[in-house]
């Protein structure tokens, strides 16, 4: 799970790393006694969880009040659904530096990156000078040692206070991973000030999914999606995306609905919902009807092929779901696994065909997407 | 043959007289798995299906030889149960907990290579050798995904294998070892890793593994392919190669790998490596047959 920008830096300051001051704000109204706060000139961030902010112009630095009331407006009514603005105190900044850290699956190790040109997207420094990229592995039952710290501080080609400053940051970042049960936590850039202070410039960290329990601090936020419905639907467990296409799928598994998602493609179609009601939520199918229901689409992709998610309580599931919430697009099942024959039998009696067939099923479904049939 | 696990193996289960432990169990032990004895902390002198419960696995190994365990463990506890297996000297381990912290499978992975030791899991349905034993949560009962042949299978998830492994089955192959490696970030045994033991076993004509986007467990397969460590005729399906970009995929994951991490890189890599690749699961058995004749 990613976190805001504003969250990843409460999480720095709480592990001693430095960053700008700054004020984060809700709606037009707290603007002034924002800017009041910080003080002019300021840096107005959206907090948004999409990267390259920047480029589309979703940061902007200002010089007046009136200036940062017509930006903040701007913001919130922009195209990509803003909904929090950073106030931040503007750095007289001199260098940027790249640093994370990150895990690494093959060696099973956590791991710093780190880079001496940073503000740049990692992907393309990773792409275009891998050689000037830094990587130091450390094993976490082992724990951060001074080694680890110099290999990235000479590395970088770093001296004197700043050399300090700057490992002082990486102990607490790596830290922050730590405490966070972080996937990512990142650091780009890293200002070196122009009276020499090492400053988080940006933050960016992703919670690891199946540590988010024991991360209370980090509840999922209505702000981090487009809408209520996959809120909604995340909040309870229920995997959940929407787009603009016709086909509505409501299948179990993330493998295999990531390939109806595929095949729907391949076949001509588009996707209006992506929903799984497999594993844990193999008895959801009234919710998760409810739920992709209020997205409008032209017809119902069901597609499962569980062992423990048996086929005749997922097929019972759906026969309840029609019953209860009467949609009025067709629906075409595919459902197979533990019990598919008595779940052949439980979707002939309410009426719908079982097809068994995956490619057969989603041909059938953008079929009627089409108006073909 | 098979690879892995076979019906000499002598298995442990910790976490044996839980709901889903006991329910299970009873199912390995039906299809031919020997499980020596089963493990919960306070149950010593119990049985289960007739398998003798002890305090701890130290305790049980002072009986009984072993060296696989399977684990009906709750996530929180997998960290403490795979060292306690290691421990005790067991090399093989399966867990198929869904939502061990990302920090704890980095122990466990780290732990178990240490100690020349193989966790398969978390977040899979298990493992199999048809015919000969299971380790998890997988209904060998459906003959139309569970027949025994002479293809290896390996995946990272779980319904996509029934669809696809049914797709293998159909096209007149069977299976000799069937691997859920899991859909964790860090799976506790990547693909590439279980190649050798396909590549030595005579019975294993083939393998076909199960991918999807993100990752580089599909690439390793690759190189491991080039190097000659692996020679035997490999398909792939993977999922994800519409995918809609920075909807599901991380950043790390694209850090470390410089551009790796799509289904079309994916491709490519195997590809040139000599192994083909199936754009939907009924493709696979065609491509087995133009390996294969």
């Amino acid at each position: 799970m990613n976190v805001f920008e504003y969250q990843a830096k409460e999480a720095f300051r709480d592990n001693g790393i430095p960053t700008p001051r700054g004020v984060v704000i809700k709606s037009i109204e707290e603007v002034e006694s924002a800017v009041n706060e910080i003080s002019l000139p300021c840096v107005i961030k959206s907090q948004i969880l999409r990267g390259g902010r920047g480029k589309l112009g979703l940061i902007k630095f200002v010089k007046t009040m009136e200036e940062a009331q017509k930006v903040a407006k701007e913001l919130f009514a922009s195209e990509y659904n803003v909904q929090i603005l950073l106030i931040e105190e503007a750095v007289q900044m001199d260098k940027e530096v790249y640093l994370a850290v990150t895990v690494d699956p093959v060696t099973s190790k956590a791991m710093f990156i780190a880079c001496a040109e940073g503000g740049v997207e990692i992907e393309i420094l990773a792409k275009e000078t891998p050689e000037k990229l830094i990587t130091v592995q450390v094993d976490l039952a082992e724990g951060l040692g001074a080694y680890h710290i110099n290999n990235l501080i000479f590395g970088l080609g770093l001296t004197g206070d700043i050399a300090k400053q700057f490992g002082a940051m990486a102990r607490n970042l790596y830290k922050t991973f730590r405490a966070c049960d972080a996937n990512l936590a990142e650091i780009n850039p890293v200002f070196i000030t122009k009276d020499e202070k090492v400053i988080a410039g940006d933050g960016k960290l992703i919670i690891d999914d199946n540590s988010i329990p024991r991360q209370p601090k980090f509840p999922l936020m209505r702000e981090y999606f487009d809408t209520q419905v996959e809120y909604e639907a995340n909040v309870e467990g229920l995997p959940f995306l929407q787009f603009d296409g016709d086909i509505c799928l409501m299948c179990a598994g993330a493998g295999l609905t990531t390939t109806v998602y595929d095949l729907v493609s391949d076949f001509g179609g588009t996707v209006a919902t992506y929903a799984e009601f497999g594993g844990p939520n193999y008895t959801k199918a009234v919710r998760t009807m409810e739920l992709v229901l209020q997205h409008p689409s032209k017809v119902i992709l069901v597609i499962t092929f569980g062992t423990i998610a048996r086929a005749d309580v997922m097929a019972q599931g759906l026969v309840d779901a029609i019953k209860i919430h009467k949609p009025s697009i067709p629906i075409v099942t595919c459902i197979r696994g533990t019990g598919e024959e008595e779940a052949f039998k439980i979707l002939r009696d309410a009426g719908i065909e079982p097809l068994t067939n995956t490619e057969e099923a989603v041909q059938r479904a953008v079929d009627i997407a089409a108006g073909r049939v | 043959m098979s690879i892995f696990i076979n019906k000499e193996s002598k298995v442990i289960v910790q976490g044996v007289t839980g709901k889903e432990g006991a329910f299970w169990t009873q199912h390995m032990k039906a299809m031919g798995t020997n499980v020596v004895f089963g493990v919960t902390p306070g149950k010593e002198g119990q049985n289960v299906d007739g398998i003798p419960v002890y305090h701890s696995v130290r305790r049980g190994i002072q009986d009984h030889q072993a060296e696989v365990s399977m684990l009906f463990v709750p996530p929180k506890f997998v960290k403490d149960a795979v060292f306690e297996a290691l421990d005790a000297g067991i090399t093989k381990i399966c867990t198929i907990a869904d939502g061990i912290p990302l920090h704890e499978s980095l122990e466990i992975r780290k732990a178990a290579l240490s100690c020349g030791a193989m966790v398969i899991g978390g977040n899979t349905s298990g493992l199999i050798s048809i015919g000969e034993a299971m380790l998890g949560t997988i209904p060998y009962w459906i003959e139309r995904v569970y027949k025994k042949g002479n293809i290896g299978v390996m995946t990272r998830s779980g319904s996509l294998t029934n669809e696809v492994t049914a797709e293998i089955v159909g096209g007149g192959f069977g299976v000799t070892t069937l691997i859920g490696v899991g859909g964790d970030p860090v799976p506790g045994t990547r693909f590439a890793e279980l190649l050798p033991m396909y590549e030595a076993d005579p019975e294993t004509k083939g393998v076909v593994i199960i991918g999807e986007l993100g990752g580089t467990m599909e690439e390793e397969v690759a190189d491991a392919m080039e190097d000659k460590i692996f020679t035997k005729p490999l398909v792939a399906f993977m999922g994800g190669r519409n995918a809609p970009e920075g909807k599901r995929m991380g950043h790390a994951g694209a850090i470390v790998s410089g551009g790796r991490g799509t289904v079309k890189g994916k491709t490519a890599a195997i590809e040139k490596a000599g192994g083909k690749v199936a754009k939907r699961p009924s493709e696979v058995p065609t491509l087995l047959h133009e390996f294969f004749g």
